[in-house]
C-alpha cells in the first residue's frame, strides 16, 4: 500500500506544480462554471441591477433616500454628478436607469397633503422598459420609508404640518365641517408627534419607524420547484464539472505517456511491485484530483452561488462514480496514445470534443433530441446525468442507479485497458 | 551473480539480440561494449524483466528471472535516459524510490546517497535546475536507492563533463569495490579500458568476443588498444 500511495503523492505533486495543468484542471472549470452560470441567465436571485444615481438637492431628505438606495440589495449604485453624466451612462447601457433626486425634493414635501408627492426623476432606456415598473416600486417604497423620519423630526414636521394648514386655508371647496374636522385632524396629529421622544440620531429606519408603516410587505422566496434549477448555476455547475473532468484526463493521461517515453515509468516497473499497484498508484492520483476539482465547484455553488443540493449523499456518490470512470479512462487514453504529441494533441482533442457533446458546453436538456441521443456515446454525459439528477433534479433513487452503473463500467473497461498503457514495453 | 544464456529477441522483422550470452561475478564490473543499434539497451532490458526473451533464459543471483518483484528487488538500473521527475527536487525523487522499495529509514538513506554522488546541497532543488552532470549523478543515486546487488549502467557519463565523468567512475570502482556486481554500456572505450574487469563486445545482437581488456589486446596484436579491436571486429561502417 505504501508504493501505492507514494506513486499517487508523486504524481499529485506534479500536478500542483504544473501551472498549465493546474489552472486546465481547476481554474478553467470554476472559470468556466461562473460564465456559463452568468451567460444562462445568473442575474436571478443574486445579482443586481444597475442604477446611476445623481442627488442635486442638499436636503435629509434626499440624502436619507440615496442611503437607502444604496444600502439596497436590488441595486449597485454609481454616484455621478450631474445628471448630464448619469444620462451617459444609461444611454452606454451601463446602467439600467438613472435616478435624479432633484433640487426641488424637499418642496415636494409640502405636497405630501396635496397630492403631489415627493418629486423623484428615473430615467430609463426604452429597452429596459420592464424593469422601470421595479425601479418606480421601488423608489416609492424608499421615499415612503422617509416619512417616519421626517415626522419624527419636530422641525420638519412643524414645516410639514404649517404645510398642511396653509394647503387647508386655501382649499375652497371644502364646508366649515370638513375644514374644522380636517383642522382638527392636523391639531391631534401635532400633538401626537410632539408627544413622541425624540430620536438624537433619525437616520436610521430602526423599529420606531417600523410603527409608522401602514402596510408591512416582507418578501420570500418561493421554494425551488422540484425538478427545475434553482438558478442557472445549478446547471452551469455540472458543465464546469465536465471540465474539470476533462482536465484531469488530459493531465494524468499525457503525465502517464510522458513517464513512458522519458523511462521514468521503465523505472517504476522494475521497482518491486506489481502493475496492478502501479495502476492503482497513478489511478489513486488521478481519482484524488477529480474528487477534488468536483467537490471545489459543489462548494463554489453552495457557498457562492446558493445551490441546494437536494441530495448530498448521492451527489457525494456521484462524485465518486465519475472520479473512478475518468480515473480508469486516463489510463485508457494513456494505453491508446503512443507518444506524447498523440496524448496532448489527438488524446485532448477526443476529450474536448466529447466534452462538448456531454454537455459540456450546451446542457443536455437544451439540445436537440439528436444530439442527446449523441451524447449518450460520450461519458462526460452520465456524469452529468449522474450528478445532476441529486443535485437539483431531485430524481429519485431508483432513477439515478443507470447512470452510476454506467460510469463504474467505464471505470472498469478503461483501468482494464490502460493496464496495457503501464505494461507496455521498452519503446527500443 | 547474473547470467544470460542464449538469449534470442525479435522486434517484428528485426532481431535485436541474437543468441547472447554472458555472465557476471560478484563485484565485477563487466563492459558490454556495441556500436548503436548492436543491441546492448535490449540485453539490458532483458537482464532487468522489463523485456521477455524470446528464447534463452537470465537468471539473477541464482534465484530465477527478474520478472519476479522479489527477484528484482536485487538489481538497479541507472538508464541511458535521465529517468528522474524534472519537477520533484533532488530529496523528493530519492525518497519516492525509496518508498516504492520499501527502504526502512528514507531519510537516513537518502542523505547517504546525495553525500555518495556529492549533491546534498543541491538536496531541495528541483531536477530541472541541474545540469547534465548532476542528473546523471542524481540518475545513478536513484538506482542506488536500495543497495542492489547487481547494477545496470546503460551509458551513465554520456553527454556529462569530464569532472561529473571522472567523479561517476570513481563511484562505478568503489561500489564494485564493495562487493557490487555492475554491468556497464559504454562507447567510450578508454573508460571501459579503465574500469572494466571483463568486456563483452556485442553487434548485430551477437557476443563477438569476452575476455578482459588484457586478454582482447593480447588476441589482437600488443601495440593495439581498444577502440581499435573495437573497429576491427564491428567494422568502420557507419551505423544508424
Amino acid at each position: 500500500m505504501n508504493a501505492i500511495f507514494a506513486i499517487a503523492q508523486k504524481d499529485l505533486r506534479l500536478l500542483f506544480r504544473d501551472r498549465g495543468n493546474m489552472f486546465f484542471t481547476f481554474g478553467f472549470p470554476v472559470l468556466l462554471a461562473i460564465f456559463f452560470g452568468f451567460v444562462f441567465g445568473g442575474e436571478g436571485a443574486t445579482s443586481k441591477m444597475d442604477l446611476a444615481l445623481v442627488n442635486e438637492s442638499s436636503s435629509e431628505l434626499a440624502a436619507g433616500i440615496a442611503k437607502d438606495l444604496r444600502a439596497d440589495s436590488s441595486f449597485e449604485v454609481i454616484v455621478m454628478p450631474t445628471r448630464e453624466s448619469a444620462i451617459d451612462l444609461v444611454r452606454a447601457g451601463k446602467v439600467t436607469a438613472a435616478v435624479v433626486l432633484p433640487v426641488t425634493l424637499e418642496d415636494g414635501i409640502e405636497g405630501l397633503f396635496n397630492g403631489s408627492g415627493i418629486p423623484i426623476e428615473a430615467i430609463v432606456d426604452p429597452a429596459r422598459r420592464a424593469e422601470a415598473g421595479l425601479i418606480q416600486g421601488k423608489l416609492n417604497e424608499l421615499a415612503f420609508r422617509q416619512l417616519p423620519k421626517l415626522f419624527g423630526n419636530i422641525s420638519q414636521s412643524a414645516k410639514l404640518f404649517d404645510g398642511a394648514r396653509k394647503s387647508l386655508s386655501e382649499a375652497k371647496n371644502l364646508d366649515p365641517t370638513q375644514r374644522l374636522a380636517a383642522n382638527a385632524l392636523i391639531f391631534a396629529s401635532e400633538q401626537f408627534m410632539k408627544s413622541l421622544p425624540q430620536e438624537a440620531d433619525t437616520s436610521e429606519p430602526d423599529a420606531s419607524a417600523k410603527a409608522w408603516s401602514p402596510v408591512n410587505v416582507s418578501i420570500n422566496e418561493l421554494p425551488a420547484r422540484k425538478g427545475a434549477p434553482r438558478s442557472s448555476f445549478d446547471v452551469s455547475i455540472p458543465q464546469g464539472i465536465v471540465w474539470g473532468l476533462a482536465g484531469c484526463i488530459s493531465a494524468f493521461a499525457a503525465g502517464v505517456v510522458s513517464e513512458r517515453a522519458r523511462g521514468t515509468l521503465d523505472r517504476l516497473r522494475l521497482a518491486p511491485i506489481t502493475r496492478t499497484d502501479l495502476l492503482a498508484g497513478k489511478g489513486l492520483a488521478c481519482f484524488i484530483a477529480a474528487l477534488l476539482v468536483q467537490g471545489l465547484l459543489v462548494a463554489l455553488a453552495v457557498v457562492a452561488f446558493g445551490s441546494n443540493v437536494a441530495q448530498p449523499f448521492m451527489v457525494a456518490v456521484a462524485c465518486i462514480a465519475s472520479a473512478f470512470a475518468f480515473s480508469g479512462l486516463a489510463m485508457l487514453v494513456a494505453g491508446i496514445a503512443r507518444t506524447e504529441a498523440e496524448a496532448n494533441g489527438a488524446g485532448r482533442g477526443a476529450i474536448l470534443i466529447l466534452a462538448m457533446i456531454g454537455g459540456g458546453t450546451i446542457p443536455l436538456f437544451f439540445m436537440p433530441p439528436f444530439m442527446r441521443s449523441l451524447s449518450n456515446a460520450s461519458p462526460f454525459r452520465w456524469t452529468v446525468t449522474a450528478i445532476e439528477g441529486p443535485f437539483w433534479r431531485d430524481t429519485p433513487l431508483s432513477e439515478q442507479w443507470f447512470p452510476l452503473m454506467v460510469l463504474f463500467v467505464i471505470g472498469i473497461v478503461g483501468f482494464f485497458i490502460g493496464s496495457r498503457a503501464v505494461g507496455r514495453p521498452f519503446s527500443r | 551473480m547474473l547470467a544470460l544464456r542464449d538469449i534470442r529477441k525479435s522486434f517484428g522483422a528485426v532481431v535485436a539480440v541474437d543468441g547472447l550470452s554472458f555472465e557476471v561475478g560478484a563485484g565485477e564490473v563487466f563492459g558490454l561494449l556495441g556500436p548503436n543499434g548492436a543491441g546492448k539497451s535490449t540485453a539490458i532490458a532483458i537482464a532487468t524483466g522489463l523485456l521477455t526473451p524470446d528464447s534463452g533464459s537470465v537468471d539473477l543471483l541464482g534465484l530465477g528471472s527478474p520478472s519476479s518483484p522479489a527477484v528484482r528487488m536485487h538489481l538497479g538500473l541507472a538508464p541511458q535516459e535521465i529517468t528522474l521527475y524534472d519537477d520533484l527536487t533532488a530529496r523528493e525523487n530519492l525518497t519516492f524510490f525509496a518508498r516504492l522499495y520499501g527502504v526502512r529509514d528514507i531519510a537516513a538513506r537518502v542523505d547517504e546517497l546525495l553525500t555518495l554522488v556529492e549533491l546534498s546541497e543541491r538536496a531541495k532543488d528541483r531536477v530541472s535546475t541541474f545540469s547534465g552532470g548532476m542528473k546523471r549523478r542524481l540518475n545513478l543515486a536513484a538506482a542506488l536507492v536500495h543497495d542492489p546487488q547487481l547494477l545496470l549502467l546503460d551509458e551513465p557519463t554520456a553527454g556529462v563533463d569530464p569532472q561529473s565523468r571522472n567523479r561517476i567512475l570513481e563511484l562505478v570502482r568503489g561500489l564494485a569495490a564493495s562487493g557490487k556486481s555492475i554491468v556497464y554500456t559504454t562507447h567510450y572505450m578508454e573508460e571501459a579500458a579503465k574500469i572494466c574487469d571483463r568486456v563483452g563486445i556485442v553487434d548485430r545482437g551477437r557476443m563477438l568476443e569476452v575476455g578482459s581488456v588484457a586478454e582482447l589486446l593480447a588476441r589482437h596484436g600488443k601495440d593495439t588498444d581498444l577502440e581499435t579491436v573495437f573497429l576491427t571486429l564491428t567494422g568502420r561502417s557507419l551505423r544508424e
